[in-house]
Order: structure tokens, then sequence, then C-alpha cells
């Protein structure tokens, strides 16, 4: 698709007003009477309630009201499921917005505190008084899995929320004939989202008209609505959604966190606004991704990978009622990434533990699929001898087989994998490295060089939840010829705002500065589910092309006249309706549209004399009836990148230097380079700081230890070299745009990259790494271990 | 956000401040340790004492002494040409302090010494380079030597009622440093330093090799001297890292890690500090 815009390098259509400080961001809002809500938080990781005395917190200053979990179950219900595990079988446990007689985790929201000002809600929640009778807690997953252990929700059988597998299970049968077997594991850390905004929401009940306001850090202003509604007992119609510009989100914003009921809960019972600030602390203890993998491969001669055995356990902590554990089904469900395996099998255990929630998070699940399979690869190559570029080569799909259905039913769209890899060895110099490798090798030094490839499935349609592969859009023209667009998706911070204004503005002659974008207010938007599984500028895009397609059919039926020219000779550019490329015979848009209002009947008597449209698009390629057999695709486009690392360890501290990263992507047709690079840096980063040390720890109690930035730490601007990106475009066959999901990408192929250039710098030495982090006190344990 | 009410008081003289500590008093120097632990409740001090205006922040230089002011921030240090001529292993440190810009403009060197926390980088290298802590009370003044000084972590021989007015060093003028601390990237605080000292100390050619971040306290290295050979100064300081009975742990690290890079950290601090002298290394 190319346009004038799109496909461009634009800029933030409205980033002065960021560069400026002019955004409100939803801890900048502040109503009149506003008050503020502190929570009081369980410092055991499970134990009953047996009483909660408030006396002491009420009579501190300004504080406005104290409720208690029991007094929020009277006036409120459990919150709806963003995913319910029980719809695949598995178990589920009611989650509230305040915990009734058992908590299940360390910071579990038990009691809240409202007052005049945030210092005063706080200090008087430290004086409310819980009686807690501890319980047995389990805090690891192995241990949950035991049949002694303590069970995390009371009712259930055992601690396991959802087993499931995907593929045939012929391992053995295919491992016989292949001639080659090995076997690995693959460990992954706790880690956490940490967007630079945390979570806020401020709920205004209006008490005259029984209706709810509700701003707030939701990545899903629709869905929502209806978790509000579903969960306060009232009529959706009666709740407005305001989500506003968002600092980050990373899928830590999906809906389900129980402070979204709560300040509506409050709100109401006090009439007045409640707004409640996220602190760090407690923004870290959402997180997620924690894994154990072990696999088995079988290989023939040439590398050439027959059949994939992985089975898998996911800790998710307590259940939640946001997205969480999908991340386990969805990276099940990814494997055996971009390969071409077909005798692919993946088992998955989801168990509960009493440590908080996982969230989901990008890359959703995903990664996990990336490392296991990176590592797979990596393996095949040290056993064979092989180049680990080559035996990747060896096991991709090739361009001509796309659309493939993989083991698992996903039916993957296009793809170049061996043009990006190709690009990437020449981008980081990839002869040169190894050449330079030796050298260094033989001068002492642990250099490494890794290459991770990422396949990411994206624009998933879940059944029976607002997970959808669709989205509206509404493109209006007013009578001076200024062009809005309203969207239902929504922008993380991303900047598919900006994307939406040049596909308007190219279909419509307009400025995409020009453009008002409008996201996130349920009373204007038209309906759709915000921004999660990187489908907002797809579908969201789709939408708005639509749209504006619409609305420019009526212009230049209404130029045509004007112009007395032919309808399909009109083209508008520049800001004018214009015959061919006769600028003799043009008209302003301005007028145009204002004639459009007052002279309909004179130049479009046909045409109905409304420049606006409200239309919905679908991506094609869903697939929610089983295939024969008995597999569901729900994923609608599937991007894809390769990355090169290069790392030096140091053999005294284990101390790693991330030296160099190239990094190739394909994303299909992209509307804005500029933010799809955005998304990319973010991701490597993202990526690169999980692998290397971001790491989410509690005490021995269950309670969180890494609970600021100091603890966990990311990585920095100038901890990471200069990021060579380049990219290929290989468009989705599927989606109107040509456009693939982006924003997750860089994360599981820059973790993997970093987790292969580690074992190739470790390997001369005989050591090997298959846990993540990759610390400075692992590092050192595998060389000294391997020197024993 | 402070959870907590107090007072605030600004003295301007040394005698006001030392008038104002009692029990649930707090100093704040540059803040960079009293505030965030202010905000999460983990300290609440019924009074805060801020040094900023009591007249603190100098660095002089008197008869081989150099004395640097309570509250002289990271930025002061690195902008003195005393400290650059005569305490040339503290300014290596200052230089390195994690946090960037900010943190330097901040961050003091009375105040890290103050609040002893074992990761920090200044308690290591005012034991290496032998500086006293001036304490100031209702009974006057007195002086404690930095190894008498730190106690165990956040403990030191600061009572109460005892104000940290400035640390004295005699000058290190003419003799050789090095200084290498680890940290798990760039916003990490020390996971092990080593600072080092060489030349004629006394006379007797004595070197010092203290580490930091490793126990509760700086760890002296024992038993090398301006001459020993690399090999000696590894197998001293394993010596030492085994008889230390309070290797430090935190999140970022365990003892058993600090124990097996201290080693590693000393013999790079030495080669930093030994290099004008032996001219290169392998």
């Amino acid at each position: 698709m190319s346009g004038t815009f799109a496909g461009r390098r634009q800029r933030k259509h409205n980033g002065g007003e960021y560069l400026t400080g002019q955004v409100r961001y939803t801890a900048d809002l502040a109503l009149p009477r506003m008050a503020h809500l502190a929570l009081v938080r369980s410092p055991h990781a499970h134990a009953r309630i047996a009483g909660v005395d408030a006396r002491a917190a009420e009579a501190h200053a300004t504080v406005v009201a104290v409720m208690t979990g029991a007094q929020a179950a009277e006036v409120s219900g459990p919150i709806p499921f963003l995913l319910d595990p029980a719809g695949l079988g598995g178990v589920n446990a009611d989650v509230r917005c305040l915990a009734v007689d058992t908590v299940v985790y360390a910071g579990q929201p038990v009691a809240a505190v409202v007052a005049e000002t945030p210092g005063d809600a706080a200090a008087a929640a430290s004086l409310v008084q819980v009686h807690y009778e501890p319980l047995p807690a389990v805090l690891d997953c192995e241990e949950a899995l035991a049949d002694d252990a303590p069970i995390v929700h009371e009712g259930w059988a055992s601690n396991v929320m959802l087993a499931g597998s995907f593929g045939p299970d012929d391992f053995a049968t295919v491992a016989a004939e292949a001639g080659h077997v090995l076997a690995g594991e693959l460990r992954i850390q706790r880690s956490s989202p940490t967007p630079m905004e945390t979570r806020a929401y401020l709920a205004d009940w209006d008490p005259v008209r029984n209706e709810l306001t509700w701003y707030g850090t939701s990545q899903n202003p629709h869905p929502q609505r209806y978790v509000l509604a579903t969960a306060l007992r009232m009529d959706e119609h009666r709740i407005r959604v305001i989500t506003p510009p968002a600092g980050g989100a990373f899928g830590l914003k999906m809906h389900g966190h129980p402070e979204e009921t709560l300040v509506a809960v409050l709100s109401r019972e006090l009439g007045r606004p409640v707004k409640w600030v996220e602190s760090r602390a407690e923004c870290l203890l959402q997180g997620g991704r924690e894994q154990t993998h072990q696999f088995r491969v079988a290989y023939d001669d040439d590398g050439r990978v027959r059949a994939l055995h992985d089975k898998f356990i996911a800790d998710h902590g307590a259940m939640a009622a946001g997205a969480g554990w999908g991340m386990a089904f969805v990276g099940a469900n990814s494997f055996p990434s971009g390969y071409d395996i077909q005798h692919c099998r993946v088992d998955y255990t989801i168990t509960v533990t009493n440590k908080p929630p996982s969230v989901g998070m990008k890359p959703f699940g995903k990664d996990s699929a990336v490392l296991v399979l990176e590592r797979v690869m990596d393996l095949v190559a040290a056993a064979t001898g092989l180049d680990p570029g080559e035996v990747r080569r060896r096991n991709w799909i090739t361009s001509a087989q796309f659309p493939y259905t993989a083991s698992s039913g996903l039916v993957l769209d296009s793809g170049d994998y061996h043009g990006v890899l190709d690009q990437a060895l020449d981008l980081i110099g990839y002869s040169r490295r190894r050449a330079e490798q030796e050298t260094q090798r033989a001068a002492g030094r642990l250099v490494g060089i890794g290459i991770g490839f990422e396949m990411l499935p994206e624009g998933a349609d879940v059944p029976a939840s607002f997970v959808t592969a669709y989205d509206s859009a509404t493109v209006r023209v007013d009578p001076s010829g200024h062009v809005t667009v309203l969207t239902g998706a929504t922008s993380p911070g991303g900047g598919n705002d900006t994307a939406f204004a040049q596909i308007a503005a190219d279909r419509l002659g307009a400025e995409p500065d020009q453009i008002s974008v409008i996201q996130g207010d349920t009373a204007v938007c038209p309906y759709g589910t915000g921004n999660l599984s990187s489908r907002g500028l797809v579908v969201g895009g789709g939408a708005v092309a639509l749209a504006a397609d619409d609305v420019a059919a009526k212009v230049r039926a209404v130029a045509a006249g004007m112009l007395q020219a032919d309808r399909a000779q009109v083209r508008l550019a520049d800001g004018l309706a214009l015959v061919g490329d006769d600028a003799s015979r043009s008209v302003p848009l301005a007028v145009v549209a204002k004639s459009a209002y007052t002279l309909g009947y004179v130049f479009a008597p046909d045409i109905e004399p409304s420049l606006e449209s409200t239309r919905t698009y679908m991506m094609p390629n869903v697939r929610h009836l089983p295939d024969e057999l008995g597999r569901f695709s729900t994923y609608t486009t599937f991007s894809n990148a390769v990355h090169v690392c290069v790392v030096d360890v140091d053999p005294g501290t284990g101390v790693l230097q991330v030296l160099d990263q190239a990094i190739v992507h394909d994303c299909g047709t992209q509307v804005n380079p500029l933010f799809v690079e955005g998304q990319v840096r973010g991701g490597v980063v993202m990526g690169i700081g999980a692998a290397l040390g971001e790491s989410i720890s509690y005490d021995a109690d269950g309670r969180l230890a890494s609970d600021g930035l100091k603890q966990y730490l990311l990585q920095r601007a100038i901890d990471l070299p200069p990021l060579a990106i380049g990219h290929q475009e290989t468009p989705s066959p599927f989606s109107s745009l040509g456009a693939k999901g982006a924003g997750e990408s860089g994360y599981s192929a820059a973790a993997a990259a970093l987790l292969g250039a580690v074992n190739d710098a470790l390997r001369p030495h005989g050591a090997s790494v298959d846990a993540l982090p990759l610390s400075p006190p692992r590092l050192l344990a595998a060389l000294q271990q391997a020197a024993r | 956000m402070i959870p907590s009410a107090f007072d605030y008081a600004s003295p301007v003289s040394v005698a006001q401040a030392v008038g104002l500590l009692g029990e649930r008093s707090l100093v704040l120097s540059g803040g960079t340790w009293a505030v965030p632990e202010m905000n999460r409740g983990e300290a609440r001090p019924t009074v805060v004492v801020d040094l900023r205006r009591a007249g603190l922040n100098r660095i002089t230089l008197s008869g081989g002494t150099v004395r640097i002011g309570t509250t002289c921030t990271y930025a002061d240090l690195l902008a003195s040409d005393v400290v650059a001529r005569h305490l040339p292993l503290l300014r290596a440190m200052a230089a390195g302090i994690t946090g960037g810009q900010q943190i330097l403009n901040q961050g003091t060197l009375g105040g890290s010494v103050a609040a002893a926390r074992p990761s920090s980088d200044a308690l290591a290298v005012m034991v290496a380079l032998g500086g006293r802590a001036v304490v100031a009370s209702a009974d006057g003044e007195r002086r404690v030597k930095a190894r008498d000084f730190f106690r165990g972590p956040r403990r030191t021989a600061l009572g109460d009622r005892d104000l940290l007015v400035a640390l004295e060093f005699p000058t290190a003028a003419g003799l050789r440093s090095g200084y290498v601390k680890l940290k798990h990237g760039q916003s990490s605080w020390p996971i092990t330093t080593a600072a080092v000292l060489l030349g004629p100390l006394d006379g007797q050619g004595q070197a010092m090799v203290v580490l930091g971040a490793l126990a509760g306290t700086p760890v002296v290295v024992g038993g090398i001297r301006a001459d020993s050979p690399v090999t000696e100064v590894e197998l001293a300081t394993r010596q030492a890292v085994d008889s230390v009975s309070d290797l430090w742990t935190d999140v970022l690290a365990p003892a058993d890690y600090r124990a097996a890079v201290a080693p590693v950290l000393a013999v790079r601090a030495w080669r930093k500090a030994a290099v004008p002298a032996e001219g290169r290394r392998s």
C-alpha cells in the first residue's frame, strides 16, 4: 500500500502536546471533591481473614471511609474474567475487588481507605488492623503439584488451573527413524512489564443520574465498561469509560484488576470522585512469564528436526480476572515457531501458587516458544557441527509453503525467513565477526555470537471474549472540512493514532497534522476492543480505511457535481478535489464539505448528505470451527524477525556486555516505519533486560523483595550499544493494509539471541546455561562448574 | 509521597543542628537515602534536620589533611582541585557513582558514610584512605577512625545526638591508587568493590587493599606490601574473604558470588594502581 502519507516516517501528529507537557495522563486528572484511595494489602501469602478493625484508621485526619471486603461484597459482584480457563476445561475461582474471607497472596487488597489527601489515606491504611490466621502457603509450582501440597483456592481438587496439549503425540515413533535425539531444559524467571506510567483509576459517580464516568489506564475501554457494569451490577449504558493517553502498557493494563472496580464501588457509596494511583512497588506485584520447560528433539544427520516434544509448567501465582494464564496457553499454541516441524507436541500445565497473579505481558507467552525453539536449533547446531544459521535455514518454513498450517493448527500467512536472516547476517557482518571471534578466543576473551528468530502470531480472536480480530472506526468531515477520526482501537503510547491520521489523510487528501484522532471514550468512539494482541493498527487501521473510503466517495461525488466532471475522474489530494491532474479544475475540500451539507440536493442528490461513516473491519482468516484434527486458528497475522547478538562475558566475574545487536524485522506493510522501529527498539530493550537480570523475587514468606527499580534492574540507555535495525516487508495476504502486528516484536528474538550468544561464548570452556536470567552469578557458576 | 507527619528544620550552624537531634530525628544531607526511605514508610522520623544551610559544604586542605564537609556532593568532589591532587582514589570512586548527574549533584559523601549501607562505594574508600569522621555533639568535637566508625550494616559510631560534620583524610598525593567496582548494569548499586592504595605508607612500603559491599563493613586485606606480586595479592584476598563471618547477600547477588569475585577485583584494582611502576600488564 502506498499513499502520500501511509508508509512514511511521519512524526507524531500531536507530538507538540507531549513535548510541552500538555498531555493529561490519568494521574494528572483532578475533579471537584475528589478523594484518594489507599489500599491495605495482605502481608501473608495465605491466610484467613478473621476480622478487620478500622477504628483507628477511621479516626485518622481527613479519612472519609474505610471499606472491608465483606462490605464491598454486599454492593458488588465478582469481576468477570478477561479469559476464563473454565472455558477450556480448566478451573476458576471468583476474584473480587477486595478479599472477603481468605487471602491467597502477599499484596492482595484486603481493605480500602479513602481520605481527602493521598498522604492521609496511606497513613490511615497502616492503622487498619486486620486479624489474620495464617495458612500453609506454597510458593513453588513443583511443590504445588505434589500430592500433599496446600491447596491455594478453596474447593479446588489440586493446584492445576488448566492443563492441555497441542500437536500429535508421536515423538517416539518419529525419533526411532530420525537417528538422533537430544534433550534439554529451559527455566524462565518471573519478570514484570514495568511501564513508565503505573496504573491509575478515577471513578466519578453521579448520584443524581445514577451514572458513572470512569477514567483509567485501561487498554480496552469498551470491554472495561462491560466489566464495570457486571461487577457493579448496573446497566452498561450508564457507564462512560474514558482512557486518557497512556505512558506504556505492555499488557499490564488489560482489564481485570481489582482496583478498577474498587474505585467505582467507593465512588458510588460516597457520592464523590475517588482516585487511586499505583505505586511502583504495587506495580511490581504484577508479573509473569515464569515457566520451566523440558524438551526432547529428534533430528537427522542433516540437522533437520523431525520431531519435538516440549513439556512445561507455568507458575501463574494466584487466580486473577485478567489475561495472565492465557500466556501459557498461547505460548504452547505458538510452537514450533516458524519451523517446518509437523511432529511437534506441547504439553502444558498451568499451576496456581500463593504468589501474586500473573498479568498478561507482551509478548504474551510467545517468547517461551521462541526461546525453546532457538535453544533447540543451537543444540542441534552444536551436535551436528553446522553453523547455527544454517541449521535454521534447513528447518524453516520456506516462502513457497505459505499459507502454512502448523502442527498447532495455526495457519501462518506469509514470510521469507531466509531473506530476513540474509539481511541480518549482513547487517552484523557475520563472517567478519566469526573470524574476529577466533582471534578474541585465542586471547582468552569469552566472545559469543547468537542468532534469535521470532515468529509471532498476532491479532487473535478468542470466542466468547473481548479479544477480537475486528474493530470499528468513524470518519467524519464537518462543514469546515475538518477531518475527525474516532476509533474503537486505542494506543498504549505506540502511536497508532498518528498512523490512523495518515491512512485517513491519504484517502481524503488532507494533512495528517490537521486530523483529529479521538480514542478511548466510550461515549463517542464506536465499539472496539482497544489495544492488545498487536492488532490496533491492523484492524483499527483497516476500519479507518473503510470509513475514510466511504466519506471520500461522497466527497468525490459532490465535487464532481461542482466541477461538472465524471465522479471517476475526481481525485482528492493536497486539500483539493481535482479532476485528474488539472489544478485549474479544482475546488478546496473545505468548500466541497460545506457544499455537501448545504447544496447536497444541487450537486449530488443521490448521496446521503452526511460526510460520516462508521465501519468495522474484520480479518478474514479466523477459524473457530475445528479442522479435521480438531484444531483452531485464532491468530490472523504472523510477523517475524531475526536478531544477531554479540556479547563479551568476563571470565572472572560473569559480567556480560552486549557488544553489538542487529535486528531485521518483517511485519508486512508498514504504515509508519518510525513507530514500528520504536516498538522494535522497546521490545529489544525489554527482552534483553528480562534475559539479563529483570527478576521478580520474593522472601521466604512470599512477600515481594524486588519492590523497586533498584532491585528490579531495567536496562538503561547506556547499558546497550546502538541497535542496527533493518526491515523486510512481506505483506499479509489477508489484511487490507497488508500490515501485520508489530506491537510485540523484538522481545523474544532479542532474549533468544542473547541466550544463544552466551552459550556460544561459554562453549569453549565446556560450560552452558539453560536458565534465565543470565545474571553474572549464574554465568560465573557455570564457568566454575565446568572448570571442575 | 511520605505517609507520616514530621517537622522540618534547616539549622544554620552545627550547634543549632546538634540541638535538634534525638531518638526520632533524621539527618538529611543530600537526601538520596533519606527521602526514598521516608517515601516508602521505612523511616518515620518526627523531625528531619536538613544540614544544607549549616555551612558544611567546604573542601579544605590544611597541614597535610583534606577536610570534606558532610554536605559536599559528589559533584563538589569531582570539581575540586584539592581532591584531584590529594585524593585521586576518592575522585575515581566519585566518578563512578551510579545515577548520573542528578545523583552526583545531590548525593553527599558524608551522607553515604553516615548511612553506612554495606553496598555503598564510600565506605571501603574511606577505610583505604585512612579517613576519620569528625563528629560533633553537645560535648564538643571528636574524631573517629574509619575502621572504628563502621560497626555493622547501617550501624556507625554515631549516637542519636551525634552529628557527622566532616571527613578528614591524610593527603595521598604521590601515592598510587586503583578503584574497581562490580555492578549488574548501569543502574545497579555496587555488588563488590576493591580500593587499593599503594606506596610508601608510613615509610614501610605497606599497601591498603579494602573490599567493599562484600560484608557488613569494609574488609581490609592484610599481609601484603607495596612490592607484593599479584599472586600474593590474590591469595591474601582469598584468605581475607574466607575469614569474613558476615558476607553480604542481597536480591542482586548472593554471598558466595561476592566471595568469588572479590579476589578478581582486588587484582584488577591492584593492577590499576601498580601500572605506572610495572609499566605494562599482561
